[in-house]
């Protein structure tokens, strides 16, 4: 069964046709070849296909397409700004936050998530709203610290 | 995923038709979050989903003057609609300011993804004797409301809705509305918490949740366990020696005394023996916590 679903991507508008079956995670990365949102687990335990959904973090491959009809979507690819990264981009770089960087693009999403409504969050805040996202080269001390550094700013 | 029909009914009365045709399968679907993986592992095979989230009154949040069906009524209830997520409960100031066990047992779920999608009626619905939702909603009597086909609307405690591992109470193509919780008396005290591999997005081994609040001579106190037998459990006998006093002896032999009321399996998660033990440790600690914020006796 087909939906005409309209929604956002990154501030652009999309009125795609979408298949009752398919998820959000693969209209974005099939039809739209948005592809930083990653097909990890399809279980809602790693979090590699994270993207912001109406502002708030959520798994894409368990949305259905015609879910997301209405919807404001953000993915990293619209985090950068003519040609300069976001904070959390340049802090992920500085401190050398990425190893394959399979989980990259939902760390900032759900980073992203956290200090659009906590700006200054602790430590403990942080780990918290990362719970969802898995690091298998084990490099959550320098994710967090990159997330701590752009927190502690004005 | 096998492929299937997606249906957004806007009433009641076409939910009920979508979910009731003859020589289909259909799911109710709110979150998502239980069903999408079910349905993409084979485990569930629908023709049609027919997603609830969008009728009337299922995102509701609010103060209700309806009178639960169970415990003892007092004039106001919360009123939670199924499909309100568990995040909007565990972020609500009301339910942070007066059902405090309720916004700490949502917040212990899953993890943030999961959360933003979840729902407090696809926890109850899916009926998982590990729903972390549950415990809380045992002490606090919570109702559930349940609109059927044939305009039948009913109303069961919370204990009668869980039926067994993955059971619920559902008949055919009912759909549960939303939740009452009582209001909690003055002086109501209360903790929740919950054990389980890592310190967060995990499955419980074991949960509980502890009430206490100030009645005519004693303490009325309210226990109960998740993820220890085929359902969520209450340990009446737990609570009766509570109510009859609560020093350091008491807490020991109510915290032991609740292990009776469970009859936990072993697996993937914990051992029956370590299970067994972390019941009573859990239980313990979760009274105890509650006895410090108490006058003592």
């Amino acid at each position: 069964m087909l939906h005409d679903i309209t929604f956002t991507v990154n501030g652009d508008r999309y009125v795609v046709a979408v298949r009752s079956h398919h998820t959000l995670l693969q209209v974005l990365r099939e039809d739209l070849g948005i592809t930083s949102p990653k097909r990890g687990c399809e279980n809602g335990e790693c979090g590699a296909c994270t993207v912001l959904m109406d502002g708030l973090p959520v798994n894409s491959c368990m949305v259905l397409a015609p879910e997301a009809d209405g919807a404001v979507i953000e993915t990293a690819e619209g985090l950068s700004k003519d040609g300069i990264l976001h904070p959390l981009q340049q802090a992920f770089i500085d401190h050398n936050a990425v190893q394959c960087g399979f989980c990259t693009p939902g760390m900032l999403m759900s980073s992203k998530a956290l200090l659009d409504r906590t700006p200054h969050p602790s430590e403990d805040e942080i780990r918290y709203a990362l719970v969802g996202n898995l690091c298998r080269c084990t490099g959550y001390v320098r994710i967090v610290e990159a997330v701590m550094d752009v927190a502690e700013r004005e | 995923m096998q492929p299937f029909d997606y249906y957004r009914p806007e009433s009641f009365e076409e939910a009920f038709e979508l979910l009731s045709q003859p020589r289909k399968t259909a799911v109710a679907i709110a979150g998502g979050t239980d069903v999408i993986p079910q349905t993409r592992d084979g485990i569930r095979r629908p023709d049609l989903v027919v997603d609830i989230k969008g009728l009337p009154g299922m995102r509701d949040l609010a103060m209700t003057s309806m009178a639960p069906c169970c415990g003892a009524g007092p004039d106001e209830c919360l009123y939670v609609g199924a499909a309100v997520r568990i995040n909007e409960i565990a972020r609500s100031s009301i339910v942070q300011d007066h059902w405090p066990i309720l916004a700490d047992a949502a917040a212990s779920i899953g993890n943030e993804q999961i959360r933003n999608r979840a729902t407090i009626g696809g926890n109850i619905c899916t009926a998982s004797p590990a729903a972390d939702s549950a415990p809380a909603l045992y002490v606090l009597d919570a109702s559930v409301l349940i609109k059927g086909p044939r305009g039948e609307d009913r109303c069961l405690p919370i204990a009668q809705f869980f039926t067994g591992p993955k059971r619920n109470a559902l008949k055919h193509a009912e759909i549960v509305a939303g939740l009452l919780i009582p209001g909690s008396p003055a002086g109501t005290l209360s903790f929740h918490e919950k054990l389980s591999r890592r310190k967060a997005g995990d499955l419980s081994i074991v949960s509980v949740a502890v009430m206490a609040f100030p009645s005519a001579n004693s303490t009325t106190w309210r226990l109960a366990l998740g993820a220890v037998g085929p359902t969520p459990v209450r340990a009446p006998e737990a609570e009766a020696i509570l109510a009859r006093g609560y020093d350091a002896e008491a807490v020991d032999l109510a915290a032991a005394s609740a292990y009776g009321c469970c009859s936990p399996i072993g697996d993937i998660r914990s051992s029956l023996d370590y299970r067994q033990a972390m019941v009573v440790n859990l239980a313990r600690k979760a009274i105890r916590a509650v006895v410090a914020q108490l006058p003592q006796a």
